[in-house]
This record gives structure tokens, sequence and C-alpha cells, in this order.
């Protein structure tokens, strides 16, 4: 972790080197045209900056000198000298010396000594001629002066991304390269091969770290979003922003940018209401709307929070009968986390009449989709009357996920951490059969459980039997995943391990392919394939008995 | 509730210290602009209690932002951010309407003493 002053430090720097590149620009414009008054401007904001930024970190000297030409330019711009004569060479070679200050401070070095320039500027400020000494001869007709380049590299994500996959890549032979030499178990390679697995970490994470950009650049973008919404919709909307800071993938944040938005109109357009309901209500007649970023273990959490009306679980449970997406009497038996969950289907949303019982549901399912193919969560929790909260659990990057390794039928499979809620093993007495359904009671919530295999196996010929108590023998290892607001048990053969995978996609033809993410290999060189939880829910809740 | 503050400054360094400090102590900060532009856009979306504004920005005057800003929002408290040098235009913002000024370099006590009085002056003129 940097410390605070580290970080001073770096922006001061970045800063100050590209206002020097700045500044040199711009005096070579103000040289060919005097009268340029952008340019001169420009020079006397950035000195000033110079100014400020120097002195706050304890760099007066540098502080000093940009403060004389800050003067000498404000004099300029007040018409009270010209650009021109014995000031031109003083002030190139005030720019000069403030990028050798700023370069010295940059490396350590003792930072040159700038009292002829000093007594120069004096003298101009005062309005005195300078006095030109040799001095101010060399830096013009030193030839092999330094060029510098800044230290910042724009880059297009393109080769970031082509980076990435080749970590990837990386990644997997070198898991397999310390197997083997454990394997082997000689010495020698396994200090290799250990000192590999390090380096490819370091690797991989500097490469992670380097897609990183603060979420602020896209929460950024909403205050205006949000003022032309409230305006077209003839609502006050009041936003907060928080947790510009957090940073997440470049592409992730790309890819949620139309969710974003889109969750950002609803709320607006649905979620709170005109400013005279919300007076009849005894709200306050501004609405506020939250839009939040915050870490969560590996997670980034993005909310979008309203107090308006809120969603009528009642009566998205009865469209969703109405709909056929699940029979009355299973209907009842959901909590209002899964009835909400149906918000989300596909199509369900684009009824008037669902419009109108909250507003919410159009484009949910486009949302939906995009966290889904990050691998991420989408969330919904209300209180009728009072706000709706979406929340976007997305990965801080696209590249490594944790996982959950289980054995079934042996076979290895993984499940992505971010859809596991949590991991049990129960005993027969502890699961009951209701309507052909095994379900597991844990901190008083009724929870479908299926066995994972005969689930998989019920994808290609087409029925899912009515579970049998009696069949369960021992205990049970479940894994609890949750998605879509709706929690399910998979039963699994045995738990492996906890770690950290590169999915790569499956190649076509494969048999089953919606139920699996892609494929990783482990350090075994084993393939091991990678459930997809929605797929999976998906076949569940169509296949249940 | 937290008070609620806008900081404009077009250096990232400037902001980025000022931002600590505030958020340090308790303060929410609800945006961050960088020109004269962003500062009224985001005052007018984000409507906070407090705004700091540098009086030297890329593409007008913090003076011309300060006048902009009192049209549509007369009750937002205004600290202005000068450096030495500039007492004529912080008198004129004054004069505008800014609720006080600091001078750069601050310290971190002095700007909490003059961000906290500030909005003391809103809530004392609210009661």
């Amino acid at each position: 972790m940097k410390s605070r002053e580290e970080e001073y430090r770096e922006i001061f720097m970045a800063e100050a080197l590209e206002y020097y590149d700045a500044m040199s620009r711009h005096i070579s414009e103000l040289e060919k045209d005097p009268t340029d008054e952008k340019a001169l401007h420009e020079l006397f904001r950035l000195m000033h900056n110079l100014k400020a930024n120097a002195r706050a970190m304890g760099f007066n000297d540098i502080g000093e000198v940009a403060h004389q030409m800050e003067t000498i330019f404000g004099l300029i711009r007040s018409k009270e000298r010209t650009f021109s004569g014995s000031l031109v060479p003083v002030l190139f070679a005030g720019v000069d010396t403030l990028g050798n200050m700023i370069r010295a401070v940059d490396q350590d070095e003792e930072v040159p000594n700038a009292d002829v320039l000093l007594r120069n500027l004096d003298l101009l400020v005062l309005g005195e001629e300078p006095i030109l000494e040799a001095e101010e001869k060399p830096a013009d007709e030193d030839a092999s002066r330094k060029l510098e380049l800044s230290d910042l590299v724009y880059i297009q994500i393109k080769k970031l991304d082509h980076l990435l996959n080749l970590v990837g890549e990386l990644i997997i032979d070198r898991d397999r390269i310390l197997t083997l030499s454990q394997e082997i178990g000689n010495p020698a390679l396994q200090t290799a091969a250990s000192h590999l697995f390090r380096i490819a970490d370091d690797l991989q994470y500097s490469v992670m770290d380097a897609r990183l950009v603060n979420v602020g650049s896209l929460f950024n973008k909403f205050p205006r979003v949000v003022r032309d919404v409230a305006v077209a919709e003839n609502k006050e909307v009041e936003l907060t922003i928080n947790g510009q800071d957090i940073q997440i993938d470049r592409n992730i944040l790309q890819i949620i940018t139309d969710a974003l938005l889109h969750l950002v109109r609803n709320a607006i357009g649905h979620g709170l209401e005109t400013a005279t309901e919300r007076r009849r209500q005894g709200k306050p007649e501004q609405g506020n709307l939250i839009l939040s970023a915050q870490t969560e273990r590996d997670d980034v959490l993005i909310q979008v929070i309203d107090d308006g009306r809120g969603i009528d679980v009642e009566q998205v449970r009865r469209k969703a009968v109405e709909r056929g997406l699940v029979s009355a009497e299973a209907s009842k038996s959901l909590d209002a986390n899964a009835v909400r969950g149906f918000l989300f289907e596909p199509g369900f949303s684009m009824a008037k009449e669902v419009t109108d019982i909250s507003g919410r549901g159009v484009g949910l399912d486009v949302v939906k989709l995009a966290i889904d193919s990050l691998g991420g969560q989408l969330r919904v929790d209300s209180v009728l009357g009072q706000g709706t909260t979406f929340t976007l659990v997305l990965p801080t990057s696209i590249a490594v996920k944790g996982a959950l390794l289980f054995e079934l039928e042996e076979r290895s499979y993984a499940i992505p951490l971010m859809h596991t809620d949590s991991v049990v093993s129960l005993q027969p007495k502890q699961l009951h059969v209701v309507g052909g359904v095994l379900m597991a009671r844990l901190l008083s919530e009724n929870i479908p459980v299926v066995d994972l295999r005969t689930l998989l196996h019920s994808a290609s010929d087409g029925v899912l039997l009515p579970a049998v108590k009696a069949e369960l023998q021992g205990r049970q290892d479940i894994i609890i995943v949750n998605y879509n607001n709706r929690k399910l048990g998979f039963i699994v053969d045995r738990f492996l391990r906890q770690q950290d995978i590169v999915i790569k996609p499956m190649s076509k033809p494969l048999d089953m392919i919606d139920l699996f993410g892609g494929v990783t290999l482990l350090g075994s060189g084993q393939v091991c394939l990678v459930i997809d939880v929605p797929a999976l829910t998906r076949l569940f809740l169509a296949k249940r008995p | 509730m937290k008070n609620r503050i806008l900081i404009v400054d077009d250096s990232f360094y400037m902001r980025t210290m000022l931002k600590n400090m505030l958020t340090d102590a308790g303060y929410e900060v609800v945006g961050e602009a960088a020109n004269g532009q962003q500062a009224l856009e985001m005052a007018s979306a984000t409507r906070p209690d407090l705004i700091t504004l540098d009086v030297i920005l890329p593409d007008n005057t913090g003076l011309d932002v300060l006048k902009g800003i009192r049209l549509e929002q007369p009750d937002v408290k205004v600290v202005m951010c000068s450096a030495v040098g500039q007492e004529v235009i912080v008198n004129e913002a004054l004069e505008s309407g800014a609720t006080a000024y600091i001078v750069k370099p601050f310290s971190e006590e002095k700007v909490l003493e003059i961000v906290g009085s500030a909005l003391q002056s809103s809530d004392s003129t609210e009661a």
C-alpha cells in the first residue's frame, strides 16, 4: 500500500512534468505570435498551478521561480509588459530552469541554483533591464540538451487484452509445470518451478493492475445524464456519487456502461415519484438517487439506489403466474427476493401492465445479460413505498476468477465463487421432499436442492424425476449457489478445494455446451469444466417436477 | 447528514489533496471538476452545500464560474482557493458573493477551519 505522501509525490511529479511540456510548447507559440492570448493564459495558469503545488509539497525553490514567472506573464496579460526584447530569453531560461528543477526533484538530486534567473525576473517585475550573462547562453547553445518524454503512456486496450490472454496461457502452463516438477521430484526443478510460479503471479497481477481504471471515470458522466433525464421526466432528483476511487478492469466498466445507464434512467423515470406525489406521501419533494461503488472481498459492488416508490412484490408474483413463469402453487413458496428475480426474465418486462406495476422492467433482462456475461451478479432489493436498490456484483478483473473445485463421477468441475453462496454437508435427515423437490432448511431459509448428476443428465434425456429421499446415502456435500435472487443447492460427490482459475472458452461443438461457461486446465493437465450457474439454475427451473 | 462538497480545481494534485482532507474530516465530496464548464454542470447536477473554487481555470476564470453558480444557487457556500498575488481577484470574488477564501499552499487545519466556518454561516442564516 502506498502512503499518502508517496501518492501525492507521484501525482505532483506526473503533473509537474506535464506542465513543463505544456509550458515549453506554449512559450514557443507565444514567440511565434506574441499576441496569442490563449497561449499566454495557459502559461499563466500552468505557472500558477506549479507554484501552488510545489509550495504544498515543500519544493519552495520551484515555487519561487514559478511565482515570479507567473507574475511576469500576468503583467504581459494586463499589457503592462510585452513579450519582446530581453524579456524573451529570460522567460525561456525560466521555463528551462523549471524543467531542470522538476527533473532534479524527481531524481532526488540537488535542485539547481536559480539565483541569477530570480534576480533577472525581479528586475523584469520592477520594469528594469535584466542582466543577460553568459550563463543564459549555454542553455541555448547546448546542442545536446536533453529531450524529456512523458512518464505516461497511452495504450490501446486491444494490446492490453492480448497481453492478458497471454498471461492466462502462461498461468495454465505454469500450474502444469509446477505439478510435473512435484511429480518428478527433482529439487533443482522444483526450485525453478516455484520461482516461475511467483514471477508469473507477479506478472499476472501487474497486467491486471495496468488495466484498472477508477469507477469515477464512468460515474462522473452521470451528473449530466441525471440532470437531463430528470428534466425530461419532470422530476426533482438529487444525485450522490460515492466511491469514485474504486478501481475495476476497464473492459468490465465498458460492458456495464449501458446497464448502468439503463438502471439510472429507470430509477428516475419509474422509481422516483413526481414532486407532487412525493409531497402527498410525506417524502421530501426532491428524490434521492445514489450511485455508489465499494469493494467487498475481491469483488466490486456497484449500487443504484433510489428512494422512490419501490416494487410491489405481490403484483410481480401475480404477473409471474399469469405469464406462466411459475405455477400458482409454487409461487406461494417463493420469498420476496425470488419474486423480484422475475423482473429480470426476458419478456417479462416488455408487457405494459408490468411496467405499470412499478415501472421496473423495461430492458432489465438486457442488464441482466450484460452482468451474466461478466460472471457477475445482479440483485434487487426494495421496500414498497421507500425505494429500490439494484446491486451489481462484479469481478475486479476478467482474467482470473476464484472458483470452487469439486468432483462428480470422478471428474473435476469448477464453479465460480461469484455464484457460490455457501458449502454445506448435510445428513439425509436434514433434507425433505416437498412437491418432488428436495429442500434443505438453512438459517431459516428453505432452499431447493438437486443432485447435480441427475440435473446434468436431464438436459439430454429431458426429464427430472421427482426426488426420492431414500436414494440419499450418508452425508451429502452440497454447494449452495445464488443466482437472480434465488438460491439452489447442488449435490456433488466431493468438494476438492478453492483455487484461482483462468477460464477459456470451449471449443464447439460440445454437448450441453450451454451448461458450461468454459473450461480450465488444472495443474495436473486435467481438463475441468466450469459450471455456468445461470444456465443450470434456468435448467432446474424448467425441469423441476 | 454529511455536508456535501464539490471541488473545482484544474490541478489533479490539488483536487486529490483537498478531497483527502475533506473526506478524512467526514465531509462528502460529491464531485471534482477540472474546468469552469464542468464546474457549472456538476454544481447544477449535484447541488452541493459548499464549493471550493480555484480562481484560475483553463476555460474561464473562477470569478465567472462563481457568478454563474450564484445565479442558479444563491445559497451555496463558495470558498475561493487562490495563491498569493491574487488579492485583487479575491476581493472581487468576495464582493461577488464568495463566502470565504483560502490561500494556497494551505494546511489541513486551515482548510477545515475555513470550510467549517463557511458551512456554519449557512446554518445560522437558515436558523
